[in-house]
């Protein structure tokens, strides 16, 4: 399984990511997920989240992420994009696609890999109020 | 024998450091370390059940035995995405 992780400040290049892509003829299904970041965290508004990672921690926890992917369904490829820093209302803080040859497996997998990433990987955030 | 110590997120913040070093027997295990930070960092205690601790990069549990010059990480539940 081909895997690619990138942890940056940058914002999230959708269309550039989408460029890139890459999938083999026996794929079928291309999931991605976007999580943006909401104008409201409980009942008050924000402006934006401040993300901050424990950053080598962070790689390692993806990478035994992505191994145990990679053990459990048929994925060929998983791109995962985390932004950090601050990261405004409506803008994307998360973008994950994932390649497989049928759109279960596709979907299973990037469940997978978020309900991890909330349990495993050391990236908080801090709601940034108006 | 002595422990690196680090603080993320608001852990840091009710530690008032971001970074400390923690002097222990040999043998002392990491629930051992948590008391003492907890003692040493009072507003932590309050969150100690909650706490997540890794070792290096991996998480690892109370019974897990320090040894010199470990890094030891606390923090709070992740919160990605």
């Amino acid at each position: 399984m081909k895997t690619e992780l990138t942890i940056t400040t940058d914002p999230i290049d959708e269309p550039a990511l989408a460029k890139r892509r890459a999938m083999g003829d026996g794929m079928g299904a291309v999931v991605c997920f976007l999580g943006v970041v909401r104008g409201s965290e409980g009942d008050k508004t924000i402006t934006a989240i401040e993300y901050e990672a424990f950053e080598p921690m962070a790689r390692h926890q993806f990478g035994l992420l992505f191994d145990a992917l990679g053990q459990r369904l048929p994925v060929e490829s998983v791109r995962l994009v985390h932004r950090i820093g601050v990261v405004p209302v409506n803008e994307p803080s998360l973008w994950v696609e994932v390649i497989a040859p049928h759109r279960a497996e596709a979907f299973d997998a990037c469940q997978f890999l978020i309900d991890g990433m909330k349990q495993k990987v050391p990236i908080w955030k801090k709601p940034l109020p108006v | 024998m002595r422990i690196n110590v680090t603080f993320w997120s608001y852990f840091r913040d009710h530690a008032g450091c971001s970074e400390t070093v923690v002097e222990l027997e040999t043998g002392a295990t990491l629930a051992k370390l948590h008391e003492i930070v907890c003692e040493q960092f009072p507003k932590l205690a309050g969150a100690r059940n909650s706490a997540l601790k890794a070792v290096g990069m991996e998480y690892e549990s109370d019974d897990f035995v320090l040894s010199d010059g470990d890094d030891v990480s606390f923090f709070p539940p992740v919160q990605g995405g």
